[in-house]
């Protein structure tokens, strides 16, 4: 058997030629389940900025942006080989409105229920992460979270409840402004508060 | 009694509801499960094309994609009136073997492995893969991110994409493999095998050598009589992919089998008003109540299930270990002749000899001098009507039941997922645990955990498509007097 794991593990998400991204951005979410979409959404704002920072000459990192609908271990498998990420998600915290859009270091969410982050089926990501780590993986030291409060997440819909289309817009701009470095991270997340 | 009226609440906040009744004498009379369910499914796909579905039907579970996959595929062919050729049929099936591989795996490693390596009772803490691989040795960790990426790698292979594969089409699949392809897949079936066979054998080590967890398999808490439904190939023995749907009563009796297209014949649907969650069960015997035995027409969909319903398994060495699980388990035949373990937890053991036999089932297709043609389609040419689609998913039966017009365009779906034909044995499970632990008013620490493990066992698929569900299910269990007024609250994750 082998001691260790190989560190990246190989079939992640291919780098851009030449250099490889340190940063992975990936909106999490089912897009056939209304607002559970959210994080494909801002993914797809944010990939648009992003062309547009780049075509205008502005720094911006290298940066991989994806789109999944897992938790635990399968989204530690993707993470790795990067130094940075940020997860996109809905969020159900309790008593917060529709729309509300919050940045924060992953490791601040409360440990449990952390939206896909988690999976009914597998390891939480917190100890997908842990195993990873112990099994020689190369994994981001700086994962940070952005999330959308939601509306309704258990109904087949391809549409985003009004509140929180017109939050994407935000959630793409804190994503952005983490893009652009730690000091721009806007809100702390108290430990006490759960997503879903 | 105050009469409490339980609401089918209408959204349950992403959590699992369990309300528990005591009687005078502190002894659990009722127990009652609520889920979070998704809605709308239905009317989301009328008047898409019925050949989205293979890849729409993809994004329903985040867990399972393969099945719905597979399932959507197999109604398509049927609404069509098409029958793929036999390489497509192989490499569906290879497909599914691989990703029942890794599906498999990941559910012993990071879910019921914890249970029984870590200890029911141990911290919720210790209770995950972590604590799994502290008993066993880290390098085990290696080899279960090795399982399921060899597993995603196949899937990449020949669905083209590594989670939610894309290929299977009406009449057959978009492409086939190379002979390249072919040799890689081959090996990694090979490998798979040996990984199958080493985790039976910690089983057999950690949970079969340990007197206290093989008393926990058998106590009564555990143990439902119900009637067990599978898939059956030609020869009564497990096929994940194809067949027909077999039912085998509790004494041990083949009820019969049927086509997927006449399950409506078999199956009927009974209402509680206390969920909006319908509880399936088998026409011919009726609903009795959350009872079991062969008076009820309660029956599950899960491994153990599929073990029960067969003769036997297809491959040589999965074929040994299923002999092995019913000496051990089920030592005497039931009166009808068969040998059947009611015994639910032993799921965790059933899972395991499921997954030899994909990985062996794997590399006989893998090998089969047919799997590198390019014919892999026939394209539909009549007119296309109503069909039906059935596999089985890693946690019960599947059923794609598709209606649309003389286009194609769906009128109308019906989708019986794998966890809805489990949802009363579900129940009584919940109930039998609940009973074993509470007794005279006092609830046993630990209570929420084995009450989790008595459902967790059947793998559920509980809205698993949403972000609300995490690995530790949000939970809430009240504990209810003989008055009705709640004495205690337990909480998980909510």
């Amino acid at each position: 058997m082998a001691d260790r794991v190989p560190s990246p593990l190989p079939g992640e998400p291919r780098p851009l030629a030449g250099v490889r991204p340190r940063t992975i951005v990936i909106g999490l979410g089912n897009p056939l389940l209304g607002d559970d979409g959210v994080g494909w959404r801002v993914a797809d704002e944010v990939e648009e900025l992003v062309a547009a920072a780049q075509a205008a000459g502005r720094p911006i990192p290298d940066v991989d942006i994806e789109r999944l609908g897992v938790g635990g271990l399968r989204l530690m498998e993707c993470l790795t080989g990067y130094s940075a990420a940020i997860l996109v998600d809905a969020a159900e915290f309790p008593d917060r409105p529709a729309g509300e859009v919050r940045s924060c270091c992953f490791e601040d969410l409360a440990d449990f229920a952390a939206g896909h982050l988690d999976s009914a089926h597998d390891a939480s990501l917190r100890t997908a992460l842990a195993l990873g780590r112990r099994l020689g993986a190369s994994l981001p030291d700086d994962i940070q979270a952005v999330t959308v409060q939601a509306h309704r997440t258990d109904e087949f819909s391809e549409e985003l409840s009004p509140e929180v289309s017109a939050a994407v817009p935000a959630a793409a701009r804190a994503v952005m402004e983490l893009l652009a470095g730690p000091a721009a991270i806007q809100v702390q997340m108290p430990k006490s508060a759960a997503i879903g | 009694m105050e009469r409490i009226t339980i609401d089918p609440v209408t959204r349950l906040e992403g959590h699992g509801k369990i309300e528990l009744f005591l009687d005078p004498d502190g002894e659990v009379a009722n127990a009652y499960f609520q889920i979070p369910e998704l809605r709308g499914f239905e009317r989301f796909c009328v008047g898409r094309p019925v050949e989205e579905m293979p890849t729409l039907t993809n994004r329903i579970c985040g867990v399972c994609p393969e099945a719905h996959h597979m399932a959507a595929a197999k109604a398509a062919d049927a609404v069509y009136h098409v029958d793929p050729p036999r390489t497509a049929k192989l490499l569906r099936e290879l497909l599914y073997s691989a990703f029942y591989v890794t599906d498999h795996t990941t559910h012993f490693y990071a879910l019921g492995g914890p249970d029984f390596v870590v200890g029911p009772d141990a911290p919720a803490a210790e209770r995950n893969i972590l604590g799994v691989l502290a008993k066993v040795g880290m390098e085990v960790g290696g080899q279960v991110i090795q399982a399921r990426k060899n597993g995603h790698n196949v899937i990449e292979m020949i669905g083209g994409r590594k989670i939610h594969p894309a290929t299977a089409v009406p009449g057959g699949m978009t492409s086939g493999i190379t002979e390249e392809e072919r040799v890689e897949i081959e090996k990694i079936g090979r490998w798979s095998i040996e990984f199958a066979q080493f985790s039976l054998g910690i089983f057999d080590k950690i949970v079969l050598g340990n007197d206290a967890y093989k008393e926990m398999v058998l106590s009564d808490g555990y143990t439902n009589r119900t009637y067990y439904m599978g898939l059956l190939d030609a020869n009564n023995k497990v096929n994940f992919y194809d067949g027909r749907v077999g039912i085998m009563s509790p004494d041990g009796t083949r009820v019969g089998t049927y086509a997927p297209a006449e399950y409506r014949d078999w199956i009927a649907e009974h209402v509680e008003p206390w969920t909006y969650l319908k509880f399936p069960y088998l026409k011919k015997v009726g609903w009795k109540g959350f009872v079991d035995g062969v008076d009820s027409g309660i029956y599950c969909a899960t491994p153990l299930s599929r073990l029960n319903n067969a003769d036997g398994m297809a491959t040589s060495l999965a074929q040994a270990a299923y002999e092995k699980f019913y000496e051990t388990l089920a030592p005497k035949p039931e009166s009808g002749g068969k040998r059947i373990v009611h015994h639910t937890l032993a799921t965790h053991w059933a899972r395991l000899i499921e997954l030899l036999y994909a990985a062996e089932r794997m590399v006989e297709l893998a090998t089969d001098p047919e799997i590198t043609s390019t014919n892999t389609r026939v394209l539909p040419t009549e007119k296309p009507t109503e069909g039906v689609g059935t596999v089985e998913a890693p946690r019960g039966t599947l059923t794609h039941h598709y209606w649309t017009d003389e286009r194609g365009v769906l009128t109308a779906v019906n989708l019986v997922v794998g966890t809805t034909n489990n949802y009363a044995p579900m129940a009584m499970s919940i109930k039998k645990a609940a009973q074993s632990l509470i007794h005279k008013g006092q609830v046993t620490d630990g209570l929420l955990n084995r009450v989790e493990m008595a459902f967790r066992l059947y793998d559920p698929c509980f809205g698993c498509a949403t972000h609300s569900l995490p690995g530790e299910m949000p939970l809430q269990v009240a504990i209810r007097n003989s008055d009705g007024e709640v004495i205690e609250l337990l909480k998980q994750n909510c």
